[in-house]
């Protein structure tokens, strides 16, 4: 009869159906008497079912375009080199590489798409019955106006700068996050702009490349939902009389996590 | 069409090789978890897999030898960066992984409530417990669970022996389930 030990390595195949007949067999025969082996193959296999019922969510992030771009051309480019002999295919190659020549002269601008502004916006917003959905779009458009005004700052700035700016400009005692190189945000700065009627804050900041936004309606209240829309995905949510609503261009999954986090730190 | 001894790309072994884009990208950015660096590291791949497209063996495994390249590019990089402490660790982590099971639910009840709970786990704590793994069982967790190649592919991609790729999965698992287990209070 086989012991634990025996058994031990024979765990993992045997979980992920990899082992022989026999082999297969003195697992069952040794997990079925033994309370110890049998947990262990349990929860083994229950990750193992977890990942893979998880898998379109952890599968839902694709490589952003400008890679793609860049890969396809190291294709081209390595192709034009070493088939400059070739005639006719070289005459259909120049076209491709002109246009991936393109493509990379837009890849400054996916760059410069990567500048975070995470906005606070500390300002009266009529909420009307509107749903989530206009609400979201309206922030999201102010989202992208804001982004593409700010990109070229790249300034950094303190908490306790902003903070007061927010004190100063809308009587907002805001608590930004201390720690939010944490999770790879890194503040660029703040700035006032007008919003409807409104004065609206703006909290730049940068996160690993990606643009987030966070808005914050005052004396405003809504139930906490995520909506997708402009290609963008809002979560929203409320502390107290205010609603935030954190707009970024990230999966869901990534949305989700900058969300909580926002939500736990960001006073 | 090109002259002897030098290879094309042709446009199929291309659009193949793209394939896998998305794949080589996500696994990139759980080995290197910032973006920037994932980003540079699946380009790199394919520069290194049109230019050396001559070596691929037609009627083998595309996307496996895609990623046989990303992982080498990816030890590579480590070493250039001389970061020896991560040599080290990884050969410290691997022996505890040999060293087998351990406290793993010694003990614990035959049916464990536990599996059952383990269901409630969310995508997001899911891919966060991913991501606080050491390296090396995230890489073999994430090869096996979710770009599904079997343990021979895994071997020859991370250049260990199969033996040490089961118990990298086994303990990857283990780790998760342990660590997933504590975000379930039992009276939540």
């Amino acid at each position: 009869m086989p012991d634990c030990k025996t058994i031990d390595p024979l765990v993992t195949p045997y979980v992920d159906g990899e082992l022989a007949e026999t082999d297969r067999r003195n697992v069952d025969e040794h997990v079925h008497r033994c309370p110890p082996c049998h947990s262990r193959v349990a929860a083994e296999r229950a990750v193992r079912a977890l990942i893979r019922d998880h898998r379109p969510a952890l599968e839902s992030r694709s490589a952003p375009p400008a890679l793609r771009a860049r890969c396809a051309e190291a294709a081209r480019s390595t192709d034009a080199r070493l088939t400059a002999f070739a005639k006719a295919p070289a005459v259909r190659r120049s076209v491709f590489f002109n246009l991936a020549a393109w493509r990379a002269r837009a890849v400054p601008f996916a760059l410069a798409a990567s500048l975070v502004v995470m906005v606070g916006g500390a300002f009266l917003y009529q909420l009307t019955d509107s749903s989530a959905r206009v609400l979201a779009a309206e922030l999201t458009a102010d989202h992208m106006k804001c982004f593409a005004m700010n990109a070229m700052l790249g300034t950094h700035e303190q908490p306790s700068t902003v903070e007061s700016a927010m004190v100063s400009g809308f009587g907002w005692q805001a608590h930004l996050p201390q720690d939010a190189a944490r999770v790879g945000l890194e503040l660029v700065g703040a700035r006032p702009c007008l919003y409807g009627e409104g004065k609206i804050a703006h909290i730049m900041y940068r996160h690993e490349g990606r643009p987030v936004s966070v808005f914050m309606l005052p004396n405003a209240a809504r139930a906490q939902q995520f909506v997708e829309v402009l290609g963008h995905e809002a979560a929203i949510w409320c502390v107290g009389n205010r609603t935030f609503v954190l707009v970024a261009r990230e999966p869901r999954l990534e949305v989700v996590r900058l969300a909580s986090y926002v939500q736990a730190s960001l006073h | 069409m090109a002259r002897k001894g030098l290879r094309a790309v042709s446009p199929a072994f291309e659009a193949e090789a793209l394939q896998a884009l998305d794949s080589l990208y996500r696994t990139a950015l759980r080995l290197t978890r910032v973006p920037a660096d994932a980003e540079d590291l699946v380009q790199e791949t394919y520069l290194k897999a049109f230019r050396s497209a001559g070596q691929f063996e037609p009627g083998t495994n595309l996307r496996a030898w895609l990623f046989t390249i990303l992982h080498n590019s990816a030890r590579n990089r480590a070493r250039d960066r001389a970061r020896d402490a991560v040599a080290i660790d990884s050969e410290l982590v691997d022996r505890a992984a040999e060293q087998g099971p351990g406290g793993f639910s010694a003990g614990g009840p035959y049916e464990t409530p536990e599996t059952l709970l383990l269901r409630e786990t969310l995508a997001p704590e899911l891919q966060a417990a991913i991501d606080e793994l050491p390296l090396v069982f995230r890489q073999a967790v994430w090869l096996r669970d979710v770009e599904e190649f079997s343990y021979a592919e895994i071997a020859e991609m991370l250049s260990i022996p199969i033996g040490t790729v089961m118990s990298r999965i086994s303990r990857g698992r283990h780790l998760l389930f342990e660590r997933l287990n504590h975000l379930r209070p039992v009276n939540a």
